[in-house]
Parts: C-alpha cells; sequence; structure tokens
C-alpha cells in the first residue's frame, strides 16, 4: 500500500500550506499547457471567463438595442456577426450569453459535486442499510432524463437559471456517486482509514481526508463531464423553453431564436452553435488534463515539486 | 386564438437525453475495469489507476479515427438517404406530368386531433371540414360575406325576427341520401339542444321549422344582425339525419369531397364526392399533410413533397419569392389582430388611461411589422378590414415617443421612477416580439419585464385569473368585437356606451346600421386606448407556379378547395 494521504498538512504552518497549494497549482497549469489539448482548454476558458467579464461593461451595441428594419442582417463592420430576427446585434448577445454560461456551469458544477460527495459519503457509510439503500436509490433515480426532471420543476418554477442548475445538478450528482463509488469503497476498506478509525478519527474527517482524495481523479473527470454536458442542457432546455427565461441572454437563447431560420439564415445558427461545441470541447478536455496534470501518479513533476509527497 | 409549433419540443429532448448517456458511458466502462467487490484491498490503488490512464490512452490514440469513420458515415448515409427519396418524388411528378394533375398535396401547419366538428374545438377543423366535406346553409366568400349555400336564398321579416330559407333542389349526401328540409330543421335542433360547439351563437334562435322539402324557417326572439354570419360556420352545417358513423374519424357531409383518410396529427385524403348536387370539384384528389415544423415544411415544399404551403412566415417564404419562375408566394387577408392587452381593471399602473395612450404612442407599429418580414398590416382598431365595422384607426395613435413621455410625466412616472410592467403572452409567438416591445417601450422609460409562459399558464393567469399587467395573444376569430361590450373579458374594459351601442349592433335589422354602430363603438374602445392592436396578421402562402384557385384570404379557418388545380411544370 503508497500513498497514504499526508496527515501532515494539518500539522503544517498555516502559511506553509497555501504557498504549498499555489506552487502545486502553478505546476499544475504548467503541465497542462505543456500538452497541446490542455493549453486549448486554458486559453478556451481563459478567454470565456474574460469575454464574461468584459460583458459586464462592455458589449459593441446594446442588447436592448432592437431595430425592425434592419433584421437578419448579413455580418458587417458594424454588426460583426449580423442581427437576429429583433435587429439586435447577434455578437453582443454571444458575449452577454458568455457569462450566463459560465454562471450554470460553475452553479450547476458545484452543486452536482456538494450532491455527488454527499452521496458517496452515504454510499461508503458503515451503517450496511444506509449503504445499500442509497446503492437502490441511486440506481432508481439515474433512470429518470435530465430533461423529465427540468420539465417537472420547470411547474413551480417556472423557466429560470434555477431550474437548469437543479435538474442538471441532480442528475450529474447522481451519476458522479455512482462512478465515484468503487474507488470509494476501496479507500474505504482500506487499513489506513482502519487505522485512521482505530485512532478515533471521526467518520467526517475520516471521509476528507482520506476518502475524497482517492476519488479526486474521477471526480475532476466527472465534474468536467458535467460542466460540458450542462452547456448542452442549457441549450436544449432554453430550445424547450424551460431553461433560461426570455430575455436573459444565453448561448442556447441565441440558438433557440434562430434555428427556425436555419434554412434561409444559416450562419445566425452557426456561430452561437459553434460557441457552444468550443466551449463543450474545452470542458471536456481541461477535465481530462487537468486529471493527468493534478494527480501525483501520473504527474511526475509534481512529486518533485511537492517534498513531503513521495512514493 | 391559434396555437402552434407543438412539435418543436420533441426534437430537444431527444437531442439532451443522448446527450446526457453519452457522458454517463465512457465513465461506466472504465469503472467496469475495477472490481468492485471483494478483493478490492488486495488490489492497490497505484495499478488500479495506472490500468486505467493506459486505458484512457488507448482510447485517445484511435479515438478520433473512429469517430471521424463514423461522421463519415453517417453523412454518406443521410445523402443516399435524401437522393433516393428525391428521386422516388421526381419519378412520381413526371408521372403526373400530363396537364392538370389528379391530385393535388397542400402543407398545413396545425392538425386537427379528431373531425368530431360538433364537439372538438379548434380552427383547423372548421379550415378542413367546412365547404369540402361538410355544408352550412349559407357560406362566406373570400371577403367574408355571406353567400348560398345548401339554401339558394333568403328572406328576413322586416322586424328581423324570422328567416326564410329556400333549399337547393335534388341535394344528396354522400352516401347518397337525400339532403332535405328535414336535415336542417334537426341538424340546428340538435345543435341547440345538445349545445354542441358554437351552439351560443344560436342563442337567439326560439324555433327551427321546415314547410316542404325545401323551406326552411328560423325565428328569433329578438333581432341578431350577426345570425346569418353564424350560419356559415360551424352552427349552420348540415348533417344526415339517418347515418350512422364514427364522428371522430368519419365524415358524411354533402359537400363536394369525403374523407377518404384521416391519420391525425399527420394528413387527410380527401377524395371526390361522386354523389355530389352542385359542381364537381376540379381535382379528384387533395391530399393534406400537416407539419408543425417550419423548416420540414419548407423542405416540403423545395422537395415537391407540397405544391401549397399556408401558412408560411414572410422570412421562411423569401427563397420561394426570389424564384418566381416556380413559385408564387402571396398574402392573404385575415381577422388576425394581434392585442397588446393592457389590464384595464383597478389596481393596476394601465388602469391610468394616460399610462394606456402613453403605450400606444410609444409602439412603432410599421417597425413591428417590418421585422416580421412586411407582409402584415398595422391595425388601429378592434375591427380587421374584413369584418362588418371597419374603419382605419392607425392615424389615432401614431408613433410619438415625445408625447408618450409627456403623458407617463402626467401620470407620475419619470426616468427616475420609471414605470414598471410585466408583459405576458404565450410562447407560440416568439420571444422577438416582446424583445421588441420592451425595447422601444424602453426609449419613453417603461420597464418591460417580459414573460413568455406555455399557452395554458397564459390562459389560466390572464385569461382566467385577469392577473397581468400587459398580454400579447393573436385574436383570429371574425366577427368577435363584442368581447369589448363585456366588462368581465380579460381586457377589464368597463365602458357603458361601448356596451350600449354594441347591443344595438346586434339587435339591428339592417347590415348598415349595425356596421354604423359597431364603427362608433370600435372609434371608443381605440380612442380609450384600451388596448393596443399591434398588428393584422395576413397569411402568407407559398404554392408552386402550376397551382391555381388556392383560396388566400383567411384560409386558416376557411379553406375551401373545390377550384384548386395544379398543372405542373413540363
Amino acid at each position: 500500500m503508497t500513498d497514504t494521504p499526508n496527515n501532515g498538512t494539518t500539522t503544517a504552518s498555516a502559511t506553509g500550506a497555501p504557498r504549498g497549494f499555489m506552487r502545486r497549482a502553478g505546476v499544475v497549469i504548467r503541465t497542462m499547457w505543456a500538452r497541446g489539448t490542455g493549453r486549448f482548454a486554458l486559453i478556451v476558458l481563459g478567454a470565456w471567463i474574460l469575454v464574461s467579464l468584459v460583458s459586464l461593461v462592455w458589449t459593441p451595441h446594446s442588447i436592448w438595442q432592437t431595430n425592425g428594419y434592419h433584421v437578419w442582417a448579413r455580418p458587417s463592420a458594424d454588426h460583426w456577426l449580423g442581427t437576429d430576427g429583433t435587429g439586435a446585434d447577434v455578437f453582443s448577445w454571444l458575449m452577454a450569453g458568455s457569462r450566463t454560461n459560465l454562471l450554470i456551469v460553475v452553479l450547476t458544477v458545484l452543486f452536482a459535486a456538494a450532491f455527488g460527495l454527499l452521496l458517496v459519503a452515504m454510499l461508503v457509510s458503515r451503517h450496511t442499510a444506509l449503504a445499500h439503500g442509497s446503492v437502490v436509490a441511486i440506481d432508481a433515480l439515474i433512470s429518470i432524463p435530465t430533461v423529465l426532471i427540468a420539465l417537472m420543476l420547470a411547474v413551480p418554477l417556472g423557466a429560470s437559471v434555477t431550474v437548469i442548475v437543479l435538474a442538471c445538478g441532480f442528475g450529474y450528482g447522481l451519476n458522479l456517486a455512482r462512478v465515484a463509488r468503487p474507488s470509494a469503497m476501496l479507500a474505504a476498506r482500506s487499513m489506513y482509514v482502519e487505522s485512521a478509525r482505530a485512532n478515533g478519527a471521526s467518520a467526517p474527517r475520516v471521509f476528507f481526508t482520506h476518502i475524497v482524495p482517492n476519488i479526486m481523479p474521477v471526480l475532476i473527470v466527472q465534474c468536467s463531464l458535467s460542466a460540458g454536458t450542462a452547456v448542452l442542457a442549457e441549450a436544449g432546455l432554453t430550445y424547450l423553453g424551460v431553461g433560461v427565461p426570455s430575455g436573459v441572454p444565453s448561448w442556447g437563447h441565441s440558438l433557440s431564436t434562430s434555428v427556425r431560420f436555419i434554412n434561409i439564415y444559416p450562419l445566425t445558427v452557426l456561430w452561437p452553435g459553434l460557441i457552444v461545441t468550443i466551449a463543450v470541447v474545452a470542458l471536456n478536455l481541461f477535465g481530462d488534463a487537468l486529471r493527468e496534470a493534478a494527480d501525483p501518479l501520473t504527474n511526475p513533476r509534481l512529486r518533485g515539486a511537492d517534498g513531503r509527497r513521495h512514493q | 386564438m391559434a396555437s402552434q409549433q407543438g412539435a418543436h419540443g420533441t426534437d430537444g429532448a431527444t437531442d439532451n437525453n443522448t446527450n446526457a448517456h453519452d457522458a454517463q458511458q465512457p465513465n461506466a466502462a472504465n469503472t467496469g475495469t475495477n472490481p468492485t467487490g471483494t478483493g478490492g484491498d488486495a488490489m492497490s490503488t497505484d495499478a488500479s489507476l495506472a490500468a486505467k490512464t493506459k486505458k484512457n490512452g488507448g482510447w485517445k490514440n484511435h479515438g478520433p479515427w473512429i469517430g471521424l469513420v463514423i461522421v463519415i458515415a453517417i453523412i454518406a448515409a443521410i445523402i443516399i438517404g435524401v437522393r433516393v427519396s428525391n428521386a422516388h418524388m421526381d419519378a412520381k411528378d413526371e408521372a403526373n406530368a400530363s396537364a392538370t394533375a389528379k391530385t393535388v398535396t397542400i402543407g398545413l401547419k396545425l392538425a386537427p386531433t379528431n373531425l368530431d366538428i360538433r364537439n372538438t374545438a379548434g380552427s383547423s377543423l372548421d379550415q378542413i371540414l367546412i365547404g369540402n366535406v361538410y355544408e352550412g346553409l349559407v357560406a362566406r366568400n373570400s371577403k367574408n360575406e355571406v353567400v348560398p349555400a345548401i339554401a339558394k336564398s333568403w328572406d328576413v321579416s322586416d322586424d328581423g325576427l324570422t328567416y326564410t330559407f329556400h333549399l337547393n333542389k335534388d341535394m344528396t349526401f354522400s352516401n347518397g341520401d337525400a339532403l332535405t328540409a328535414e336535415d336542417v330543421v334537426w341538424s340546428l335542433d340538435e345543435l341547440i339542444h345538445k349545445q354542441y360547439h358554437d351552439a351560443d351563437m344560436l342563442k337567439n334562435v326560439e324555433t327551427v321549422g321546415a314547410s316542404g322539402d325545401d323551406t326552411v324557417v328560423l325565428t328569433l326572439s329578438k333581432p341578431y344582425s350577426e345570425l346569418l354570419w353564424a350560419l356559415t360556420g360551424r352552427a349552420g352545417l348540415v348533417f344526415d339525419k339517418d347515418a350512422t358513423y364514427v364522428a371522430k374519424t368519419q365524415a358524411v357531409g354533402s359537400g363536394p369531397y369525403t374523407v377518404e383518410s384521416f391519420t391525425p396529427n399527420d394528413s387527410i385524403v380527401l377524395k371526390e364526392n361522386t354523389k355530389y348536387w352542385g359542381a364537381k370539384p376540379k381535382t379528384p384528389t387533395i391530399v393534406i399533410k400537416y407539419y408543425a415544423d417550419d423548416n420540414a415544411a419548407v423542405n416540403a415544399l423545395k422537395s415537391g413533397a407540397v405544391q401549397v404551403l399556408a401558412p408560411i412566415t414572410a422570412q421562411l417564404a423569401e427563397p420561394f419569392e426570389k424564384d418566381p419562375a416556380k413559385y408564387v408566394v402571396e398574402a392573404g387577408e385575415g381577422t388576425d389582430k394581434y392585442v397588446l392587452g393592457m389590464n384595464n381593471a383597478k389596481g393596476h399602473p394601465t388602469a391610468d388611461k394616460k399610462v394606456r395612450q402613453a403605450i400606444r404612442y410609444a409602439i412603432d407599429h410599421d417597425e413591428l411589422v417590418a421585422a416580421r418580414g412586411g407582409a402584415d398590416k398595422t391595425l388601429g382598431g378592434p375591427i380587421p378590414s374584413l369584418d362588418p365595422g371597419y374603419e382605419d384607426l392607425t392615424k389615432l395613435y401614431p408613433h410619438d415617443a415625445d408625447k408618450a413621455k409627456a403623458l407617463l410625466k402626467e401620470a407620475g412616472y419619470t426616468k427616475e421612477h420609471p414605470l414598471k410592467l410585466t408583459l405576458t403572452y404565450p410562447n407560440t409567438y416568439g420571444s422577438e416580439i416582446g424583445d421588441q416591445l420592451r425595447s422601444q417601450l424602453k426609449e419613453v422609460n417603461i420597464d418591460v419585464n417580459v414573460n413568455v409562459v406555455e399557452f395554458s399558464t397564459w390562459l389560466q393567469d390572464v385569461y382566467t385569473d385577469k392577473d397581468y399587467d400587459l398580454s400579447l395573444v393573436d385574436h383570429n376569430e371574425s366577427h368577435d368585437f363584442t368581447q369589448w361590450s363585456n366588462p368581465d373579458y380579460y381586457y377589464g374594459y368597463d365602458n357603458k356606451d361601448v356596451q350600449q351601442l354594441t347591443g344595438e349592433a346586434l339587435s339591428a335589422t339592417s347590415d348598415e346600421e349595425r356596421d354604423e354602430k359597431l364603427a362608433k363603438a370600435a372609434r371608443i374602445v381605440s380612442e380609450d386606448a384600451a388596448a393596443d392592436w399591434l398588428l393584422n396578421y395576413r397569411v402568407t402562402t407559398a404554392m408552386d407556379k402550376g397551382v391555381e384557385g388556392f383560396p388566400l384570404n383567411m384560409n386558416q379557418t376557411y379553406l375551401p378547395l373545390w377550384d384548386v388545380t395544379y398543372t405542373p411544370a413540363k
């Protein structure tokens, strides 16, 4: 048995821990940057965040500026990606939409991770009734499609970002728990957990210091997949009318308002479609790259950078 | 009210589903390599992680290629499929290419769920059955005027209480039964006693009697100037007293066509009624196809699967318009009124007439029409041009942002304290029109929160509970001015003069008197700014150049097809 997740951190000095973390993060990002896919993901996600921030203070045109005499215009110097069915600037809408999508992705992933970890904690619980019960419950609940959950939530909540976050977070959390269960079980039955328990460590402490680090690689991949799927879900649910409400800019909104005219104005569908595709690919590659770069088992540079951690 | 675009949803749903599954699968595969049960302890974490990395790496090397091959294969399959089906259609077209075609296929949008016209609501039934399969005592022409049908003529007594209809001779139903005054009386009596759909339109009718085989007499409790027009619709349809058939899937009428087959939400095949008493229809077989999806409809016309498409939005019709050698695109008059309802009831900001007037001044109707492709017309009041009492009222509230701001200031709203309103409307009208209204009203410092909802939600919140500030809906009914004289209607508009004038118009004994009173009442409603009439929607029809005789006016509620012919191009 190797790699006892270091209990050392808990005794490290208060200033040492963050500095160590920063150094490790630097190594991880450099490692990701060194690979083509990782660099692509980092560039796209960086640009996404940047554009979201910029859109808060500036877009080429106000997204509320409509012009009925200038609808579905082709790209021009004034309107870089043309105008939509109300004569509003497509580029501005996509810029403004990026912040909504970013918010949805972050909230969905946070909710999915929190919910998923809670389920994992139940799955590895030493109360066998709870552990077995939750296996059955997760298997049963996972069969409910996310879209169906969203449609049902939309009845009381109406079309809103909350619907997307709750529905997707719930679905992806279940998924995460089911996928993470084997690694979590492996860790839960290990000798170090046994010894920690013998030393009187509480259940939450055992969970967070021993089990969570062990499922981290799975967790990262799952979260990045969830993030990618959340972007797709936003587009799909908004198209169905239960996602982002009318008037809130989002990529799904831009897609769904232009898709009716795909035969005549294909470009207005292409732009949001392209952005969604690139974002989803980037998120998935990001998860892959992060898992490989952040895991000391696959990234030797990380082992070198962190003196206290060794095979 | 039109409700459209039902089937969009399903597409998106499936897409999403597959995505969720795709996301699940790779992980399931990964974890499958980890024995979960016993022996977990014995296996080192290292080894299992290493195994996983290896597995992932392996896939990565082949992944893109396999993906690419699959994508190419799918695209190839689609192209072959399209080729084959197009070739199939071309072959079919060529076979028919001699003079006028025996079959015309028409693409429509809203499909009926069944054929029971006496019990099922929805204009799609009126559209396809009235004038084709069933006939009324009287009918309407393309100008929405009453013309003879089963009755060849009629007399109205001077007091407006007795209507005498003289029927055509030797009429038969499609099953061979004779159509006599007895059938007419039975049909109207059934409608009134069993309260079939639209029975309330005959609520003033006291007795329905026959004298001989070809005269029908209706007596009224009080004059009702709308009676004849009401009889052109469902209220006046004549059914066979002795026929037995399943009304939901079959139809026995006296019209030029019979229903050969009916597939709910998909298609209806109409075949010439060989026993028809009147002139033979010009095309023996008419196939109606329903396309809920606009893009599918456009593709159907492009590929020749249909020869006519109605309705089509002006924007989607553009490519057809640019090809006048092959297609004809025309807009017909209609009675669809896009009404921006304002809650006139006390307790709402829009109860203040100044606010309502400001909203009317703030809206640039020409721009709304232009954004929709320019086929529609502006409308200044509650009565469209095809209905009695029409008068051009568009000059009453011309677009004037300064006047709107001044009125709002008088009402106590400024830039610092803007008026906040919520606009609730069904999602069938698309988000564009709401976005435009918000943008236009923003210019006069009205903050509009646009709430696009399901049609059922609109019905509950706005129509039934009257819980709204602004509402938008397409009132497509003809002759529906009476809604303004009903203070309990969702507008909450209560004006005694309007109610008085409407009452007088309904009990008028001459059309001139009726039209004059209605016009007067409509002007008051418009001056009061009880609502804003955004536009008069005109149905755009796109068809193959060889099609003739297809009705353009009001063809979403009334579509007689006996005159339609199609001559394929050589």
